[in-house]
């Protein structure tokens, strides 16, 4: 039990396409046993780079190693009545199944929630959708591009007079999948109490408009339409400056006394050292002066050297750096957040991102390496539910698997 | 209907600013029962908006309140003593914080052997930088966030808002959630370490397996789809709406069936049956004279109107919603229910932000508005701990406590 993961003991059939797979993983990475389902010859998204030496392959794709890590391979004809059959057998000792079909289309297969929890009346079913189960744009098409946008998150980025520009990484996805990942252990926790299993609707344009902190509360507690201000955070307290090379956070937060003496010291205070901005109200009041001025300071300094010497003054700057200086970053090696991931197949190993938390108790880690297509049909089916070798070869004659 | 998930399930709160509220708020929702350890007086976020409305009503819906000095030994007294009766313990501090409280995870496991810690710093508690101070855009600039989104010409578009907080914040739910469940199976508790740096950059992986695989510097993606190619990807103007020019659709097209039906929801114009846009492939080459034969279109359309139209043909597209789209235009986002009403006394009412998970058999509700500052002194030093009316008036007068006086914002700021 020493290096068991907090999960340990939980069974999921992970049905998701490449809009939910962070979703398995989390809980994967706590132990969970994810099985992820796909269809014969593979995920879509195994089709999504980059892809490992940029070689498009199934089982070359950064982006499909990434929220697949720790999950086992099966690959399953859903359409087909003995894939269907086996899911019903699998679900029978599942505790929750993850999917992110277009509404109704599992249900059209036979596979919706009513059938599945006949089958198995604890079992938790979490669907993520784009726009959620039920509304007037149930059944609308969405990427993480447009549910950005209807989910409030675009508008907000950029500068005043020129185009929203899109977040960096997949944040509407994301918050949608750490939403799912809560909803299925909630949905556990309520299952303690009578065994029973229910139906978990994840909106992801929902968890998108949740994620963006400021956008509703300004509009219903102020009457304001939050615009786009550039890099002027919307709280006021920070603001991109130019360094000679490259960026700098600045953060009116923190010890202003000792940001300004040091400013003051390089000759380049001009009116900070003033009673007035003593008081954070008023330097947020007037912010844009503030950062004028700490920018025509900073054109002195280099990005890290401010950042260290700011830091040792409990100043919360920061240096605005490329995500590459992550594999350099010493607080992130001290806390071994990279991590090797054997890839035997190709004669070595990767460094991926690691655990967002140290469970002290129960450890985050690495079980498996992402599955290869199919990789564990054979250990699922025949060790674990008794589908005979003979058998197996004819459900590959059938293309079932 | 059966109880809320985590109804039985006491949380005490010594979290503040975003993240650590959100994991809070996450878990409240649930139907736990937040204690929110509050102190008096101002603070960064005691200025971005009044208790129960705006951002601090947001993030403190369903929450209780108590105040407590936590600067003298008899404030630390009384939230062990809350300790006790609590199942998981939560914070956001930097990693000295509760230390120096004797508040952390050795001192309260001593005083109550199962209790649940979860840590949210920025930094995390080990390592160089350890005690950094650190708010959400610090971490995007750190993590390369803040580099990735970029203008044309390089430099920093900058966030409007701050994934970071919500990255770290959700990770915190999740792990207390899982401690939790780890709990009712063994009976112990632990200690949660997690970093708000690290949680963001856990979710950045294919951008770093890029660089760790491939050796490849990252650049801005810009309208480049991040799931595949797409082309047409992005957003194009608008017409007007009531005076303001800035409206936007975002569209993004992957299959040649979708750009079928997007050519013949425009009306099949004849520069859409040219050569240079036939395949993806080429459509992706000849990009900004697709994005400006597009944006010719957009540009004569309402944004709501053209969504419908490219809706109706299964394109997928949307309305770059601004605050009015999203919280009082959105058809769908009203049908349902997302933006609950919560009174806040004497009629007046406020709306906050719903929550996205519709659990069938154990819906949660947004049931409270935020409170005010020890608003539930009564309850937490009262019922909870025993003290006698005049033993907190001692303890206020000593500073232990401030004690709740009324409302202070909230129907009148409304």
């Amino acid at each position: 039990m020493e290096n068991a993961g907090a999960l340990t003991g939980l069974r999921v059939l992970d049905l998701t396409g490449h809009r939910a797979q962070l979703c398995g993983r989390l809980l994967a990475d706590m132990g969970a046993d994810v099985i992820k389902v796909e269809p014969p010859g593979g995920d879509p998204a195994r089709r999504i780079g980059p892809f490992a030496g940029d070689l498009p392959h199934p089982d070359r794709s950064l982006f499909f190693w990434f929220y697949n890590l720790n999950k086992r391979s099966l690959t399953l004809e859903l359409g087909h009545e003995r894939g269907r059959e086996l899911f019903l057998r699998l679900v029978s000792s599942a505790d929750a199944v993850i999917e992110s079909f277009a509404p109704g289309f599992l249900a059209k297969q036979g596979l919706g929630y009513e059938q599945l929890s006949r089958t198995n009346p604890g079992v938790i079913v979490t669907s993520l959708t784009p726009f959620g189960q039920s509304g007037p744009y149930r059944d609308f098409e969405a990427d993480d591009t447009v549910l950005a946008a209807l989910g409030g998150m675009l508008y907000v980025n950029g500068s005043p007079g020129r185009p929203p520009v899109r977040p960096f990484g997949l944040q509407a996805y994301h918050s949608a999948a750490y939403y799912g990942a809560i909803g299925t252990m909630c949905a556990l926790m309520a299952r303690e109490r009578d065994g029973l299993g229910q139906w978990v609707d994840l909106s992801m344009q929902e968890a998108t408009a949740s994620a963006v902190e400021h956008v509703a509360p300004s509009f219903f507690g102020a009457g304001q339409v939050e615009p786009r201000r550039g890099t002027l955070h919307w709280s006021r307290f920070f603001r991109v400056g130019k360094c000679p090379d490259g960026y700098v956070l600045h953060c009116t937060l923190g010890d202003w006394t000792s940001l300004v003496e040091w400013v003051a010291g390089d000759g380049k205070a001009q009116d900070l050292h003033e009673a007035k901005w003593n008081d954070f109200v008023v330097r947020r009041q007037q912010a844009e002066h503030i950062f004028d001025v700490l920018d025509e300071w900073v054109k002195d300094y280099a990005s890290n050297d401010l950042l260290e010497r700011a830091q040792l003054l409990r100043l919360p700057y920061a240096a605005v750096r490329p995500p590459e200086a992550l594999f350099e970053d010493a607080q992130l090696k001290a806390r071994d957040f990279f991590v090797e991931v054997e890839h035997p197949e190709l004669g070595r190993s990767f460094r991926y991102p690691g655990a967002p938390y140290l469970f002290h108790g129960t450890p985050w880690r690495v079980y498996r390496r992402p599955p290869l297509v199919g990789e564990h049909c054979r250990q699922v089916l025949c060790d674990e539910l008794g589908v005979g070798a003979d058998e197996l070869a004819v459900l590959a004659g059938e293309k079932v698997i | 209907m059966a109880d809320a998930p985590l109804a039985g399930i006491r949380v005490l709160d010594f979290t503040w600013v975003v993240a650590g509220p959100v994991a809070t708020r996450v878990l409240a929702d649930q139907g736990a029962e937040v204690i929110k350890v509050d102190r008096g007086g101002e603070s960064a976020m005691s200025v971005l908006s009044p208790r129960r409305i705006g951002i601090n009503g947001d993030l403190n819906r369903n929450k209780l309140s108590v105040a407590i000095n936590m600067a003298v030994p008899a404030g630390v007294e009384l939230a062990r003593r809350l300790v006790k009766l609590s199942d998981i313990v939560i914070d956001n501090f930097s990693a000295r914080v509760m230390r120096n409280w004797g508040m952390d995870y050795a001192s309260l496991a001593a005083v109550k052997p199962e209790i649940i810690c979860i840590s949210m710093s920025g930094l995390g508690h080990s390592g160089p930088r350890a005690n950094y101070v650190s708010y959400g855009p610090t971490l995007h600039a750190l993590g390369g966030l803040t580099l990735m989104m970029a203008e044309e010409d390089g430099a920093p578009a900058g966030y409007g808002y701050s994934y970071a907080d919500m990255a770290g914040g959700y990770t915190g739910a999740l792990a207390a959630l899982a401690a939790l469940w780890h709990r009712r199976r063994t009976g112990r508790g632990q200690f949660v370490d997690l970093s708000q740096f690290e949680a963001l950059c856990a979710v950045i992986g294919p951008a770093l397996l890029d660089i760790s695989v491939n050796r490849r510097a990252q650049q801005p993606p810009r309208y480049d789809s991040q799931e595949g190619p797409a082309a047409p990807h992005g957003v194009y103007r608008c017409r007007p709406r009531d005076g303001d020019d800035d409206r936007w659709l975002a569209i993004s097209i992957r299959s040649q069936a979708q750009w079928e039906r997007f050519v013949k929801a425009l009306g099949s114009p004849p520069w859409a049956a040219a050569e240079k846009f036939r395949t993806l492939f080429l459509r992706m080459r000849n990009r900004s004279e697709l994005d400006a034969r597009i944006n010719a279109w957009s540009r004569e359309q309402s944004a709501e109107q053209a969504m419908a139209l490219l809706q109706q043909a299964g394109v997928p597209s949307g309305v770059v919603a601004n605050g009015a789209d999203l919280c009082a235009r959105d058809p769908h986002l009203a049908e349902r229910g997302f933006w609950p009403r919560l009174p806040l006394g004497e009629g007046v009412t406020t709306q906050v932000t719903g929550i996205p998970l519709k659990l069938s058999r154990t819906p949660a509700a947004v049931r409270s508005a935020a409170p005010e500052v020890g608003e539930h002194d009564d309850y937490v030093l009262g019922q909870l701990l025993g003290l006698s009316s005049a033993e907190r008036a001692d303890l206020a007068t000593a500073g232990v406590i401030w004690p709740y006086t009324g409302a202070k914002s909230g129907a009148a700021a409304a």
